[in-house]
């Protein structure tokens, strides 16, 4: 059923053509709006192409904490999930005060993996 | 100040048909003037949350007979839990401007729906250049103007709950850290419970909460961005709608923030200067020290306050209340804060639970 392009050949070609062809003539009280449209264009592509990578990372980034398995058969929604319950859990844990005296540099290198990921999405510039 | 001609929200007519007319007659009323003027100069930027208005007002007879150039600052669609509404701001902006610092002058307030709608006020514009990514464009650093800022904020926090003229604002937390640590989690609710970066943040103010101290007004969104400068001078501060009674160190830690330094991380007072200089002025008029250890405090708190305000921000939009990419692009930048948040917290690594506490309480002894 599906035609082509698809939706993320669609989006590439359009992020590329109106940062190219469009965003150059923008009148200057427009400028701002049409950066905004650009970032936003662009995050979409890398979502579309990186979330299950993300995903992975951010499993990972746990697996420091609770030395689990990468789980690289999983994708879609069960990674999701799985990313999702493990969070749950490590904010259960914080609250509960598991952290306050040790643990906290496995923690925090957790931590700043887990945001490593989403920045990859994001704005990979400020993941460096 | 930049005027914004478009914008990707519909254009609000506030001064439109019989609107000019009675806020003329509103205003002739208030000046005590024969007749008022009120011509548009167009949207001023900076309204993420209000909306605001060039205005000129032409004044015949009064005390304030003449031309002044305003702006008229009033209640946008969607309001977000941090803001304090208009006539507050308004009564922030007069105990400010009263205390010497450099505050656009306000002038009128209204709360009258039946002259624009919502609850607007008037305050004289300011010229000067506002954007961050300008501000910290300069090649050498700005002491002069980190000091200025110092300066200012130390004035401001001379105004105490005693002022007269500010019952209207929320009575004065009896410990700051305490309280605003219960109001991030009411606004950050279920996500506290689902980001564990977020989770930390809490549990780490939790544990290094200073005992209380003093508690004066705080402007609550000092920073680069929120003030004018002309000619590397500063002409005003903006922005008062967050204003409140906290812990003086709250704002120093604010305006210090990773998420106000745009072109400049490495300078730490605001992308502009050393802290040393902003600190210096501070202390110039503040009639106090400042405290390091707070301020890393309030700095944690501060990633944790624009978290849950840009997680509102993307809300507005996400609920369907006012969509805008503006919003939308303003919730998704909550893992950079949240990275800002963490290399605060390894910087201060030091700074571990029991330092942190004992450091308070060696301020308080």
């Amino acid at each position: 059923m599906r035609t082509n392009p698809d939706a993320r050949g669609l989006l590439d070609i359009a992020a590329a053509t109106f940062r190219t062809d469009v965003l150059p003539h923008v009148a200057p009280e427009a400028r701002y709006a049409a950066l905004m449209v650009a970032n936003a264009l662009e995050i979409a592509q890398r979502e579309l192409t990186g979330l299950d990578a993300s995903g992975h990372a951010m499993l990972a980034a746990l697996a420091l904490l609770y030395g689990e398995d990468a789980y690289d058969d999983l994708g879609g929604n069960d990674l999701r999930h799985r990313v999702e319950a493990l969070q749950h859990r490590l904010c259960i844990e914080i609250a509960a005060g598991d952290f306050d005296h040790d643990g906290q540099d496995t923690l925090l290198d957790s931590l700043e993996a887990i945001v490593k990921a989403r920045l990859a999405i994001l704005n990979p510039k400020a993941a460096g | 100040m930049h005027v914004v001609s478009a914008s990707d929200q519909p254009p609000r007519s506030l001064l439109a048909d019989d609107n000019r007319g009675r806020l003329e007659g509103w205003l002739a009323g208030q000046a005590g003037a024969s007749r008022v003027t009120v011509t548009e100069d167009g949207r001023l930027g900076g309204g993420a949350i209000s909306l605001n208005l060039a205005v000129t007002l032409d004044i015949d007879g009064g005390p304030l007979a003449g031309r002044h150039a305003c702006v008229l600052r009033a209640e946008g669609g969607g309001r977000i839990s941090a803001s304090i509404g208009k006539l507050r701001e308004f009564v922030v902006l007069r105990a400010a401007f009263a205390a010497g610092v450099a505050a656009p002058e306000p002038l009128f307030a209204c709360d009258d729906p039946a002259v624009l709608g919502p609850d607007f006020y008037i305050m004289r514009r300011a010229e000067g250049l506002g954007a961050g990514h300008a501000i910290t464009r300069s090649e050498a650093p700005q002491a002069d103007l980190a000091r200025e800022l110092g300066r200012q904020l130390g004035r401001l926090h001379r105004v105490t709950p005693d002022t007269p003229g500010l019952d209207r604002l929320a009575e004065a937390p009896e410990c700051p850290a305490q309280e605003t640590l219960a109001q991030f989690r009411a606004w950050l609710g279920d996500l506290g419970r689902r980001d564990p970066v977020l989770a930390w943040g809490l549990r780490w103010m939790e544990v290094n909460a200073p005992l209380p101290g003093a508690v004066v007004l705080c402007h609550r969104d000092f920073r680069t961005g929120n003030y004018l400068v002309k000619d590397g001078a500063l002409t005003a501060i903006l922005d008062w709608e967050f204003a409140g009674f906290s812990d003086p160190m709250e704002d120093l830690g604010w305006f210090c923030a990773r998420s106000w330094r745009f072109r400049r991380p490495d300078r730490e007072a605001g992308g502009i200067a050393d802290r040393a200089d902003f600190y210096a002025g501070y202390e110039e008029t503040s009639g106090r020290r400042v405290d390091p250890a707070r301020v890393a405090y309030w700095e944690t708190a501060a990633y944790l306050r624009w978290a849950a305000i840009a997680v509102e921000q993307g809300r507005r939009h996400t609920s369907g209340a006012e969509p805008s990419l503006e919003l939308a692009l303003t919730g998704r930048m909550l893992p950079e804060i949240e990275m800002d948040m963490l290399r605060h917290l390894r910087s201060i690594g030091g700074l571990s639970a029991t330092s942190a506490v004992g450091s308070a309480i060696d301020k308080v002894a």
